[in-house]
């Protein structure tokens, strides 16, 4: 043990330490592109839906769902929201996939309300008009909800 | 298992702690990374990551992503060792500090 330092030393150590887990933590997200991949993908499938071709339509969204499940294995946890470091697995939150899935799973449902309340209205485009409006949820909501897991992830922190 | 408490001077210097600690929350990370969050020039944090490599408390590699060469650093299990028997001899020394002085 040391008897050479002192215990404001010893804090302001600790401290320092404290500032550098969060600036990691800091780095905990989705890539960018993630999301607006998911809000493009998201209009097209609305535009599909509205050329009136099912078959189609079906088809896309399937492989859609593909690719995404793809991805999202690698991207989901938010651990590598960039190429300059890779956040260890214990310091991130483990339910970040499964809050990402919930508020898709909710955009969805957005999708088609809005769509069948348009569509009832009587407007010409009821699949386009969701689609867009819930892309534009995505592209701000989502980098919202990870901000929130990191507030959250910063305020445990005690070194 | 909790680690032992263990100060460690090589790793206390501040400027080598906060090395350790950012490479502590992180599988690997970019050289680039560390020297923007610490404001530090390229050779000296290479002169900190050699001294800690010496140490055997970080490991260096250099991946060839497409035409960009990378250097990816990463603590080593003994590293990992090192700083957390470091962080509890930190706590340790507060611990003493804050404890009520002794009867006689």
């Amino acid at each position: 043990m040391p008897q050479d330092i002192g215990d404001t030393e010893a804090q302001l150590a600790l401290d320092s330490i404290e500032q550098r887990r969060r600036q990691v933590i800091a780095e905990i997200d989705m890539p960018r592109w993630y999301w607006w991949g998911l809000a493009a993908g998201w209009v097209g499938l609305g535009i599909l839906a509205d050329l009136d071709h099912p078959w189609l339509t079906l088809a896309v969204t399937l492989g859609f769902g593909a690719a995404h499940a793809s991805i999202a294995s690698r991207v989901l946890s938010g651990r590598r929201r960039s190429r300059q470091l890779s956040v260890r697995a214990d310091v991130v939150d483990p339910h970040i996939p499964a809050l990402v899935i919930g508020f898709l799973l909710v955009m969805v449902a957005a999708t088609v309300a809005l769509a069948l309340a348009a569509d009832a209205d009587g407007a010409r485009h009821p699949s386009i008009m969701a689609s867009v409006v819930v892309a534009i949820v995505v592209l701000l909501c989502g980098p919202a909800l990870m901000a929130a897991v990191r507030r959250r992830l910063e305020r445990r922190v005690v070194a | 298992m909790t680690t032992p408490a263990r100060f460690d001077e090589l790793i206390h210097p501040s400027t080598r702690l906060s090395i350790v600690a950012l490479l502590a929350s992180a599988d690997w990370t970019d050289f680039a990374f560390v020297r923007d969050r610490l404001g530090l020039s390229d050779s000296a944090l290479s002169k900190q990551f050699g001294t800690l490599e010496e140490a055997g408390y970080i490991a260096i590699e250099r991946p060839v992503t497409g035409r960009r060469r990378r250097v990816r650093v990463r603590l080593t299990d003994a590293g990992a060792t090192a700083f957390e028997g470091h962080v509890a001899a930190l706590r340790a020394v507060i611990a003493s500090a804050e404890a009520p002085p002794a009867r006689r």
